[in-house]
């Protein structure tokens, strides 16, 4: 007798799974444990694909992956307790960055809540701030609307993460089918009124010196092609934040590169000196205002967000424009057809001469440069390439250097930061783009955060490319410790890694080593031919600072170009 | 600044208390009401002008997630 075909009855398991399906939802991340076991009951032998990671922090960052390359909201389950509290980095990481995923926990059985039961974690409390909602769903009978209004959640207006935490035995209740008919979601989305359009039209008109940004609101292809169409009308300079990137054309010659701490000259003195800043879809974090009184003091700000809390929240807004961005800036570049087209050519050229090449560290001692080595990656990458990254410099070397084609096709954990996302999160791109290639370019530390996801890669044959820029260090908080707190290293020394090809060799996974500068190009052609899965351990110099820096809570004449030197 | 609040979710009273602290204000009076379905609340706030601003915006934002269902 098989078990998967046997049956059995159907319970609220099965009403989760059906309302997955019914959200179009192709895979899960999770890891199983005792209280969510009703429902990978009614996984056995299902045909929803389940990927099961190592550790359920790896199901919350793939889950992420694959909703930041996809658009489409990520799924990722866990028990209850310590499977839940693992998840919720993933969730925080997703709020921050305002990406749809959707987390499926299970609870305790109900009559054992509040009891301190054994893998008993309160995990509604826990994310209630760090979430769009946390729902408890305590009837079988509304595991399906729950669930299906957790995804309607996640997607609408301004995205973000919801999690559902069903408690064992609602999961065990005999299935209770969907309600008929299901609640209705109205999301009416805000659309920027014809007088604030016409007010941005006219900052735009009587410019001298603007400047557009484009933040992760720009992300959707609709976005990126109003963006792109409305840069390319006006001749108009334009950057974008870390989660922006893709967002201007990469042949737009008056595109500036990233804005913020580690943005470009070009990018930081131009918003600096502009006199109306068309900011669209971003939230103004601190890693790219500095100093926010100090920042775009003067400029008439025209800020369109689709979440009108962010207006007046760091900078002072002239123009609010509450709406999607696609939308709006169809609308601005209408508003402006209907009269004088402005053209920016000059002012932009300006821009673009404000800035120069990225300054760079030079390697000693027969080291390999890591933004020499990435550099030369870059220059080979197949063109369709999804790149993620992990937290520190190697994250900001590649948002210095990688073109993106679009936003999704760069993923990185930009709001919060987390070091351990990087791999986890390409591997769940590689679920949500079948048949493109995807780099997981990671740092030393944060690779060793999520490491076991080896196996998952293993199991699953996940095409993913790991390059691993190892510089024997916490890189990023070395520099500050360099820079700021005067070479006192503390913590920061990880001289003592493992080797990283053995332990890729354990999971039965490809390496490629390079040791020096010699070595790069042969492994690094090797390595791009190898077909499936497979690690490049790229040893770098370990002195290499991220060059330019705009200190945090500084201001744009603080910008370094290197040690002790102000741009 | 005063804020009323009806939303479906009772623990929403514990997340706004929780926001006004985080944004460095202080909940000084709050009335809350319960049935099955519907929660109200009555907050009186203080704290810093603007954070207070940013705190009434965060708890609209909140409210808003709620509309989303229609029955």
């Amino acid at each position: 007798m098989n078990p998967a075909t046997t049956p059995r009855p159907r319970t609220g398991g099965d009403a989760v799974l059906e309302a997955l399906e019914r959200e179009g939802v192709d895979v899960i991340f999770g890891y199983p444990g005792g209280t969510i076991m009703p429902f990978y009951d009614a996984l056995y032998g299902h045909p929803m694909r389940h990927i099961l990671v190592r550790h359920e922090a790896g199901a919350a960052f793939a889950a992420g992956g694959y909703a930041r390359t996809s658009g489409r909201v990520g799924v990722c389950c866990a028990t209850s307790g310590p499977g839940a509290t693992n998840l919720v980095t993933g969730l925080v990481d997703a709020m921050m960055d305002s990406i749809p995923v959707v987390a499926i926990t299970g609870q305790v059985r109900t009559t054992l809540m509040g009891t301190d039961g054994f893998q008993e974690a309160d995990v509604c409390a826990i994310t209630q701030c760090t979430t769009k909602a946390s729902i408890l769903v305590t009837d079988p009978g509304q595991i399906y609307t729950k669930v299906r209004e957790a995804f309607a959640l996640a997607r609408s207006g301004r995205p973000g993460p919801v999690l559902v935490d069903i408690p064992t035995d609602v999961l065990k209740a005999p299935y209770v089918p969907e309600q008929n008919p299901p609640r209705k979601v109205n999301d009416v989305r805000p659309v920027a009124s014809a007088e604030s359009i016409k007010a941005a039209a006219n900052a735009i008109r009587n410019a001298h010196r603007p400047i557009a940004i484009a933040g992760g609101g720009v992300r959707d292809p609709k976005a990126v092609k109003a963006f792109r169409e409305f840069c390319a009308l006006l001749g108009l300079p334009h950057t974008t934040t870390i989660c922006g990137l893709g967002a201007s054309d990469p042949n737009d010659v008056h595109g500036l590169g990233m804005l913020g701490m580690h943005g470009t000259k070009a990018s930081n003195l131009t918003v600096h000196t502009a006199d109306v800043v068309l900011a669209f879809g971003m939230r103004f974090d601190d890693r790219v205002t500095g100093k926010p009184d100090r920042f775009v003091k003067g400029a008439t700000v025209v800020h369109n967000d689709i979440d009108a809390t962010e207006f007046n929240k760091i900078i002072p807004t002239d123009i609010p424009l509450h709406g999607d961005a696609a939308d709006t800036i169809k609308a601005i570049i209408a508003e402006l057809k209907t009269g004088h087209v402005p053209r920016f050519d000059d002012w932009a050229t300006q821009a673009k001469a404000l800035g120069g090449p990225l300054p760079s560290d030079v390697a000693k001692d027969g080291h390999l440069s890591a933004t020499d080595f990435l550099d030369q990656l870059f220059a080979v990458l197949p063109a369709k390439a999804i790149v993620s990254t992990d937290v520190g410099q190697h994250q900001m070397w590649t948002a210095q250097r990688f073109k993106p084609n679009a936003p999704r096709d760069f993923c990185t954990s930009a709001g919060l930061g987390s070091m351990g996302f990087g791999f986890p999160a390409a591997i769940g791109a590689c679920f949500a783009n079948p048949g493109r290639p995807v780099f997981a370019i990671c740092g030393d530390g944060g690779f060793q955060m999520t490491m076991p996801e080896l196996a998952t890669v293993k199991r699953y044959q996940v095409p993913v490319k790991i390059v691993l820029i190892d510089n024997r260090n916490l890189g990023m908080v070395r520099q500050w410790q360099e820079l700021f707190y005067d070479e006192r290293y503390s913590a920061t020394n990880l001289s003592d890694n493992p080797d990283f090809c053995t332990i890729a060799s354990a999971y039965d996974i490809e390496s490629f080593r390079i040791s020096g500068p010699e070595d790069a190009p042969s492994m690094l052609e090797a390595f791009l031919a190898y077909s499936g899965p497979a690690l490049l351990h790229v040893s770098c110099y370990p002195d290499e600072l991220v060059w330019p820096m705009i200190p945090a809570g500084g201001v744009v004449e603080d910008l370094m170009e290197s040690k002790g030197v102000n741009a | 600044m005063s804020y009323d609040l009806v939303v479906g979710d009772p623990r929403t009273v514990a997340r706004v208390i929780n926001m006004a602290h985080r944004f460095q204000c202080r909940a000084t009076r709050v009335d809350s009401t319960s049935t099955e379905t519907v929660t109200t609340a009555h907050f009186e706030f203080a704290g810093d002008a603007m954070q207070l601003d940013r705190l009434r915006a965060q708890i609209d934002r909140i409210v808003q997630f709620e509309k989303i269902f229609v029955s």
